[in-house]
């Protein structure tokens, strides 16, 4: 984290001698370009310093208000190829918009051992360096989310369905599954390509500063929307997979599956999980055609109830 | 048989029938196809088979296997081949042995008295940025150093196993 002050200082020079060629080209040629990748730095700037370092970010705004992100602070954005640092701004916006329609469940060992075991579990994943993050909401619905850059929330009613941590394990795996391979990146960026061509921004699309919101659209709407079927088994498959290298008994997420297929279709709690998701018989059957015979040998995977964190209500 | 045991036997016959139930083994359905085998193993004999559907008994679970029962015969299958629970009206039901093997048993279901707190689609369409929120939910950030000291104390031991493909020729 402290690193990241000497590094933004080093753009600085960079920054103005961008500006400096763009004020010389305005002299002879048109500017266009220039005041675009001018305002794309500054932007950028601005979103990777309220990444790293968000006290900086708020102390800079003399507004008591900062509940709602100011247009200001908004990151332009490179949607062809994003940088690690930009899928993290991305997800920090989407989640910060889901948490505004569910906190979190204040309880800080509960938030805490979440983490743990999602940490561990990422750890095993092909993105180990994220800055991984993990939150149980406020929330009788059973669902869980992930955005893009690391962010997985759970909601209370899904946690309160688990009774070991091989489930938990299983759960934040699927999540995890889902950044690793860019699931709601992907859709994203389908979606800002279709709407501008090929990734080149129009002039009035970049002094636009409310450029993420606009690609996330209203609220939390992008944590409603679902995505391919396809996207939901490969991450139950990776699910598996991180947990299972993890230690973990590699059925855990099958049992919840099960809980939530005996769950039913007419209960409003699954509503928005089974209109987003294949159904759980669909899920289990797909994933005992990928398991085959591979988990035949693995034995010693751990369950640890005994240190599953129950709910205290 | 003299009266009294006769009556003895009377006495016992509901507490027998309640032992029964209690005792019965969970039911559960055919997620697919599948052969049953005389062992938990993939080369073991094939003792019968089962369509999608099926309505089945579950007997008992050894790792990635249970032992189950249908009309026609009882054999070993793989876990992820069975649905638990009769249907979907079948309700909130984790009882029978799976309960047991998957550590439920015991733990009990804390039901909320907080009432039912939804998360709609209209909830988040209406939802609005929470600063506040996501530097709390950023403040419990852990190292991965921080995960493997977790593990450590849980006795997790990490394994080699390679990610689950799609199966071949599905386009699932």
């Amino acid at each position: 984290m402290n690193i990241s002050a000497p590094v933004l200082k080093m753009h600085k020079p960079l920054l103005i001698s961008a500006l400096l060629v763009s004020l010389f080209s305005t002299l002879s040629f048109n500017s266009a370009a220039f005041d675009f990748e001018g305002a794309i730095k500054d932007t950028l700037k601005d979103a990777v310093k309220k990444q790293m370092d968000p006290q900086a970010e708020s102390a800079s705004t003399s507004a008591p208000s900062t509940e709602n992100t100011t247009a200001a602070t908004e990151p332009a954005f490179n949607w062809k190829n994003p940088s690690k640092d930009e899928e993290i701004a991305l997800g920090r916006e989407i989640s910060g918009n889901l948490l505004g329609a569910a906190p979190l469940v204040k309880d800080a060992a509960l938030q805490k051992y979440v983490n743990s075991v999602g940490r561990w579990v990422a750890s095993q994943s092909e993105r180990p360096d994220l800055p991984w993050r993990f939150g149980v909401i406020e929330s009788d619905d059973l669902n869980a989310f992930a955005a893009p850059g690391g962010y997985v929330m759970v909601t209370k009613g899904l946690y309160r369905k688990l009774t070991n941590e091989a489930q938990l394990a299983g759960v934040l795996g699927h999540e995890i599954g889902h950044i690793v391979k860019k699931h709601q990146l992907k859709v994203l960026q389908k979606q800002q390509l279709l709407n501008f061509g090929a990734g080149l921004l129009s002039d009035k699309y970049a002094k636009d500063n409310k450029l993420v919101s606009k690609a996330i659209g209203s609220g939390a709407e992008i944590s409603a929307r679902s995505l391919d079927k396809s996207a939901e088994y490969e991450a139950d498959r990776l699910g598996v997979s991180y947990a299972t290298r993890a230690g973990y008994e590699p059925f855990g997420l099958a049992d919840v599956l099960q809980t939530l297929g005996q769950t039913s279709k007419n209960d409003g709690s699954v509503a928005l999980l089974f209109k987003t998701h294949p159904l759980p018989d669909e899920r289990l059957a797909a994933l005992g055609d990928a398991v085959g015979s591979k988990l035949d040998k693995i034995k010693n995977g751990k369950t640890l109830e005994n240190r599953f964190y129950v709910l205290k209500n | 048989m003299n009266k009294i045991t006769k009556m003895l036997m009377a006495a016992s016959l509901p507490a027998l029938l309640l032992a029964n139930i209690c005792l019965a083994a969970e039911t559960g359905s055919a997620l697919k196809n599948d052969s049953m085998r005389f062992e938990p193993f993939s080369d073991a004999k094939v003792t019968g088979s089962f369509t999608r559907g099926e309505s089945l008994e579950i007997i008992k679970k050894q790792g990635a296997w249970l032992q189950v029962k249908t009309k026609k015969g009882a054999g070993w299958v793989r876990l992820l081949s069975v649905k638990r629970g009769t249907s979907s009206s079948a309700g909130n039901q984790t009882s029978g042995v799976l309960a047991a093997a998957s550590g439920r048993a015991g733990t009990g279901q804390v039901v909320s008295t907080t009432g039912i707190r939804g998360l709609s689609e209209q909830d988040l369409k209406a939802a609005k940025f929470n600063e506040t929120e996501v530097k709390t939910l950023e403040s419990y950030t852990l190292s991965a150093e921080q995960g493997k000291q977790f593990a450590t104390a849980g006795k997790l031991k990490t394994i080699a196993f390679a990610n689950l493909n799609a199966p071949q020729g599905d386009a699932k």
